[in-house]
């Protein structure tokens, strides 16, 4: 398994979707405290303008919030990013055959889906920590991150989120033909919970509610309210996870 | 000792039976050439072979040990160019020769020196940019390379040749047979004059089942009338021979064929008799492809 995580590794090394990533994660991480720290300067250069129109503007505080409202907001749209540039790691093996050599040489396939899961995890982790820490040490410059409550269970849970992407996207990606099909299946999943998260009894369970982190850090939300959405991702990454090396054993190269 | 074994194998997609009933054996060290139409269901017979595929009846065994679908043990005998080989573009010969020698467990000093060795027997060995550029040709050579990487005991090539221009036909077909000595070679063509190069036996697949097959030589003399051609000096005396014997007929400027080769000797005799100069008299060969075109029957 140690030669196929090397090559994984090297995959996303050497076509450049890894400095992608982290280049994408990283301007995401300098953009909310930039966003935060530009928005008085904004606000006034348009007062003017805005005044004109019959808006008034007074005054806008920023604190450490106002950015960490910024990082809730982005962490989706990496997410998609990330999900987009790892959609193909299955479905191009199976488009180019280039998994039968390394299967008929005695990899077993459960070897194959566990490098290829464990990547997309470090890469996620790896990414997701990026962006968190350079929020946080911009944030902890300018002003001061005392005042969010629960700020690293919050982005343990938005970190967990990620997790149950990758669970979702490594059993689509595993039983599609190519990366549409599993970008379809990853993406209708998750839009099926954001549609279910309107009905107000309901969204406690589900793994999108792990992404609304301000409640937490504002303390109108306890890290206990989010038990029942951390065991739903926990137990449907796992499913997911499971069911995928079922499928990727049975499945024609 | 049979290398490879597939008795009354049948495997069927949907509605469409694709191998019927195929039986036959690949003794140990010899060049096996597996010949059918295009769509005959050559590859699905390797993939099945492989594991790749599941079989929906009978048995094939692989150095004396059952085959069977998914993870089976029997590929580690086993070698395998796919038609098309496909690698990581991002990597170099070398390095894609390292990595199949990873998965199979070798130690990494010896990993690198086989490497070597097999792309100095591919005639890879300066080339060290990535897989991204390399033509057809290149690519099937380094799937030959890569599948005779951990000294298989059998080597199954699916239409190794048929994409190559003549010159890397050649050089192919000489790699297949110099590696003979150490292992055995099953390969699928429909290119005839590939099998009358290099095999030692042969199988003929045809809707599904293996039509004719046995040592090339045995095969060759199943056909049933082998001509004999003979060629003179002087067009006067090719006018004499046609007009004495009217069952011979004119196959070009002074070349007359006998199809019935049990009247040579009354067709001798007079040569003899008249002191005939004859430049040339050959026996024909039967050519695989009437052969085929025979039991496909067309």
């Amino acid at each position: 398994m140690r030669a196929f995580l090397k090559k994984e590794w090297m995959e996303w090394v050497r076509t450049g979707r890894f400095f992608l990533v982290l280049l994408i994660f990283a301007l995401f991480g300098i953009m909310n405290p930039a966003i935060a720290k530009l928005t008085p300067w904004m606000m006034e250069a348009l007062s003017d303008s805005l005044a004109k129109t019959g808006i008034v503007t007074t005054e806008v505080t920023v604190d450490a919030f106002t950015s960490w409202t910024q990082f809730y907001k982005n962490i989706p749209m990496g997410a998609i990013v990330f999900v987009l540039l790892g959609s193909g790691i299955f479905p191009q093996e199976y488009q180019k055959g280039t998994l039968i050599p390394v299967v008929t040489r005695g990899l077993s396939r459960k070897k194959i889906a566990a490098a290829k899961s464990l990547m997309l995890l470090f890469i996620w982790t790896l990414s997701y920590l990026l962006c968190f820490g350079i929020t946080y040490g911009y944030n902890a410059y300018f002003w001061d991150n005392g005042i969010a409550k629960s700020l690293f269970f919050a982005g343990f849970a938005c970190w967990l989120f990620g997790i149950w992407l990758v669970a979702l996207l490594v059993f689509f990606s595993a039983v599609s033909a190519n990366s549409p099909q599993a970008l379809l299946g990853t993406g209708g999943i998750v839009a099926a919970c954001y549609l279910l998260g309107m009905i107000p009894r309901v969204s406690r369970y589900l793994p999108t509610k792990l992404l609304e982190g301000m409640p937490l850090l504002q303390g109108i939300s306890e890290p206990g309210d989010y038990s029942a959405c951390l065991a739903a991702a926990l137990g449907m990454s796992l499913v997911c996870l499971g069911l995928a090396a079922v499928c990727f054993e049975r499945r024609r190269l | 000792m049979e290398m490879l074994t597939l008795s009354h194998v049948a495997k069927s997609f949907g509605s469409k039976q694709v191998l019927r009933d195929v039986s036959f054996s690949v003794p140990e060290h010899t060049v096996f050439g597996f010949v059918g139409q295009n769509g005959a269901g050559k590859t699905t017979a390797m993939k099945l072979i492989l594991g790749l595929l599941d079989a929906d009846g009978g048995e094939i065994s692989v150095n004396g040990r059952p085959v069977r679908y998914g993870n089976t043990p029997t590929n580690q005998y086993v070698g395998y160019l796919p038609d098309v080989p496909e690698f990581y573009d991002y990597m170099t010969p070398e390095e894609y020769l390292c990595f199949c020698g990873e998965i199979a467990g070798m130690p990494k000093g010896e990993r690198k020196s086989r490497s070597r060795e097999l792309l100095r027997l591919v005639g890879l060995e300066q080339d060290n940019r990535r897989i991204k550029g390399f033509s057809r040709g290149m690519k099937q050579r380094l799937g030959i390379a890569q599948a005779l990487f951990c000294r298989p005991r059998l080597l199954i090539c699916d239409e190794p040749t048929s994409a190559l221009d003549p010159v890397g036909r050649r050089e192919l077909l000489d790699i297949l047979v110099n590696v003979k000595e150490q292992t055995t070679v099953l390969f699928s063509t429909h290119i005839l004059s590939d099998v009358e190069h290099i095999c030692d036996e042969i199988a003929f697949l045809h809707e599904g089942n293996i039509v004719l097959q046995g040592p090339l030589e045995k095969v060759r003399r199943k056909r049933r009338d082998t001509g004999v051609e003979l060629e003179l000096a002087r067009t006067e005396e090719v006018k004499f021979l046609l007009s004495e014997f009217p069952f011979l007929e004119l196959s070009g400027s002074n070349r007359i064929l006998l199809k019935e080769a049990k009247k040579l000797p009354d067709v001798l005799r007079l040569i003899a008799d008249r002191n005939l100069a004859i430049l040339r008299l050959e026996r024909q060969e039967a050519a695989l492809e009437d052969l085929f075109l025979e039991v496909v029957g067309k």
